[in-house]
C-alpha cells in the first residue's frame, strides 16, 4: 500500500523504545554478561537518542537497532575502558605506601583526569598517541621523547601537535554536548 | 547557539602548533611574544586556547599524583589492554548496521571475556518452597510462586527478581558485590542476609543480618540495616520500619504471625494456594497468634478453626471459603 512513498516515513523515538529496549537490554547482557550494567547502559542509550535524536530519524526497525546496536557497542568500550583505567589506578595506589595516598576528593579528581586522558589517547593514531603521552603525561622534553621513539624531535612536536589538536576537539565536542544538555 | 562562537578548525590547529612549540626547548622570548599576539588578535583564538587549557588541566591533575610517571604508564597499559581487545575482536565480527559516525563505527565489537557468565533461571511453583545453593556458596530460598535470573560474572554477582520473594544469604566476597536487582531498583548486600518481595509497583526489602543499600531506577538512595524494612518504588523509598525474623520464616516452612488480621494472613495464605480462598468480610479482623505449616494450608487453615469463631467450607477441592461459626446450633 505504501510502496509509493519517496520519502520512507520515519519512526518516532517512542515506537523505537517501545519496540527494541528490551531488544537492547538483552543483547547488551549478552555482550556484558552482567544484568545490572546492561539495564544502565539500555537506559542511558535512550536518553541519549531522545536528547540527540539521529539526524535523519529512522526508516526502518532495522535501521533503529543498527544504529542502537553501534551506540551499544561504543558504551560497552567505554564502560570497560573505564573500568581498565580503575583498575590501573588503584594498582597504583597499591603499589604506594598508603600514609601517602590522597584523600577520597583528591582520587575521584584524579580517576576523573585519568579517564578523560585515557578517551583522549584512545582516539589518537597510535604513534601520535605515544609521542604526545611521552610529551603531556610523562612531561618528557622532545628530545627525550625522540630517542625513545627513535624519530626526530622535529617529528616529536608534530606528533605533540596532532595529539593535542585531537584531544582539543574532543573537549569541544564535549562542551558542544553539555551545552545542548547530553551528558 | 553554542555553535556561532565555537573556534573554526584553522584556529584550534594553531592553537595546538602554539602549545606543541612553546612547550618545547626551543622557544624562545621572541615566541612567546608572538604568541601572546596571536592570542590579543581574536577572540576565536582566546577560546582555542581556552581548549589546549582544558585539556592540559587534566595533565596537570595527573602531575599532582604520588608518582605520576608510573601512573601514566599504569594508564597507558590500561589503554593498550582495551586496543589489543578491540583490534583482536575487530577481524572476528563483521559489524552490521549503520555507523553513528566514522570514529565510532570501528568501535562495534563485543567484550567476550566479560561475556563468560553463568546465567540460570530458577522458578517455584505455586504452594512450593525451594532453597537453592549459588556457586559462590550464597544461598538463596525461593518462595511460592516465585521466579529469579541468575547472572555472575566477573565482577558482579547479580539476581533478577521477576516474582515472588526470596530469602539470601550471602557469601562474603569483597571483589564482587553482590546485587539484587527488581524493576523498581536495586539493591547491594553488604555481608548479609535479607528478603526481598516484588509487590506489584513496589518492592519490598527486610533485612535480617548486615546492611543493604538500595538504589532506586530514579536514583533515590539509602542503606537499610539489619532489622529494618521497608519498601521502594521506581521513584523512592518509604520510611524505614523495624522487621523480626518471622518475616524470613517462611523459608523453613513456616509461617508466624503475631497479632494480624485474619484478613491479612488470608492474603498471605493465597499466595500459596492455587484455587480460590474466600473470607467472609465479618471475620476479616479477627487477630491471630501463631505459627503455621505454609508448605499445607490446609493444615494451617483447620488450626485456624480451631483457634477462632470460624468454620471453613470446602465447597470444590479449589473452591474453599473462611466463614463466621454457625450460631450455636
Amino acid at each position: 500500500m505504501q510502496t509509493l512513498g519517496a520519502t520512507a516515513p520515519t519512526i518516532s523515538i517512542e515506537t523505537v523504545y517501545g519496540q527494541h529496549h528490551d531488544w537492547l537490554r538483552s543483547w547488551l547482557c549478552r555482550r556484558l554478561g552482567n544484568a545490572s550494567d546492561a539495564a544502565d547502559l539500555a537506559h542511558d542509550a535512550f536518553l541519549r537518542l531522545m536528547l540527540k535524536p539521529a539526524s535523519r530519524g529512522f526508516a526502518s526497525h532495522g535501521e533503529a537497532r543498527g544504529y542502537l546496536r553501534t551506540m551499544a557497542n561504543g558504551m560497552c568500550i567505554n564502560l570497560w575502558r573505564r573500568r581498565e583505567v580503575e583498575r590501573a589506578w588503584l594498582d597504583t595506589l597499591a603499589a604506594r605506601p598508603q600514609e601517602h595516598a590522597p584523600s577520597a576528593e583528591r582520587q575521584a579528581m584524579i580517576l576523573e583526569a585519568l579517564n578523560e586522558i585515557s578517551a583522549m589517547l584512545l582516539e589518537l593514531p597510535p604513534k601520535a598517541a605515544r609521542a604526545f603521552f611521552l610529551a603531556a603525561a610523562c612531561q618528557l622534553t622532545d628530545r627525550e621523547a625522540a630517542e625513545e621513539l627513535g624519530i626526530s624531535p622535529r617529528m616529536v612536536r608534530k606528533y605533540v601537535a596532532r595529539g593535542m589538536l585531537r584531544c582539543m576537539q574532543l573537549q569541544a565536542r564535549e562542551t558542544l554536548d553539555a551545552l545542548h544538555g547530553t551528558d | 547557539m553554542g555553535h556561532a562562537s565555537e573556534p573554526s578548525h584553522e584556529s584550534l590547529e594553531q592553537a595546538a602548533e602554539w602549545y606543541a612549540l612553546l612547550r618545547s626547548e626551543e622557544a624562545d622570548a621572541g615566541d612567546r611574544e608572538r604568541w601572546q599576539a596571536w592570542m590579543a588578535a581574536a577572540v576565536e583564538h582566546r577560546r582555542a586556547w581556552g581548549y589546549v587549557e582544558s585539556v592540559s588541566r587534566h595533565f596537570a591533575t595527573l602531575q599532582t599524583t604520588p608518582d605520576p610517571r608510573g601512573t601514566a604508564e599504569e594508564l597507558w597499559k590500561a589503554n593498550d589492554r582495551v586496543m589489543q581487545r578491540r583490534r583482536a575482536l575487530g577481524s572476528l565480527v563483521a559489524v552490521v548496521g549503520i555507523g553513528l559516525a566514522g570514529w565510532l563505527t570501528w568501535r562495534s565489537t563485543p567484550l567476550p571475556y566479560l561475556t563468560r557468565t553463568r546465567n540460570a533461571d530458577y522458578r517455584t511453583a505455586t504452594g512450593e518452597i525451594r532453597e537453592i545453593a549459588l556457586p559462590d556458596g550464597s544461598r538463596v530460598w525461593l518462595n511460592t510462586a516465585t521466579a529469579i535470573h541468575e547472572a555472575y560474572d566477573a565482577r558482579y554477582r547479580t539476581l533478577s527478581l521477576i516474582e515472588g520473594e526470596i530469602l539470601i544469604d550471602t557469601a562474603s566476597d569483597p571483589s564482587r558485590p553482590f546485587v539484587v536487582e527488581t524493576p523498581q531498583g536495586r539493591l547491594r548486600a553488604l555481608g548479609t542476609r535479607f528478603t526481598v518481595r516484588r509487590r506489584g509497583e513496589s518492592s519490598e526489602l527486610s533485612v535480617h543480618a548486615g546492611a543493604v543499600e538500595i538504589a532506586t531506577q530514579s536514583g533515590a538512595w539509602n542503606v537499610v540495616p539489619a532489622g529494618r524494612r521497608t519498601r521502594f518504588t521506581h521513584d523512592g523509598i518509604a520510611p524505614l520500619a523495624p522487621t523480626d525474623s518471622a518475616r524470613e520464616a517462611w523459608s523453613r516452612g513456616v509461617l508466624i504471625v503475631e497479632d494480624m488480621r485474619l484478613g491479612e494472613l488470608v492474603e498471605e495464605l493465597r499466595r500459596y494456594r492455587s484455587g480460590h480462598l474466600g473470607l467472609s468480610p465479618t471475620v476479616a479482623d479477627l487477630k491471630v497468634f501463631g505459627s503455621f505449616p505454609i508448605d499445607d494450608t490446609d493444615a494451617t487453615l483447620d488450626m485456624l478453626a480451631s483457634a477462632l469463631p470460624i468454620r471453613i467450607q470446602r465447597r470444590l477441592p479449589w473452591w474453599v471459603s473462611i466463614e463466621p461459626q454457625a450460631d450455636s446450633d
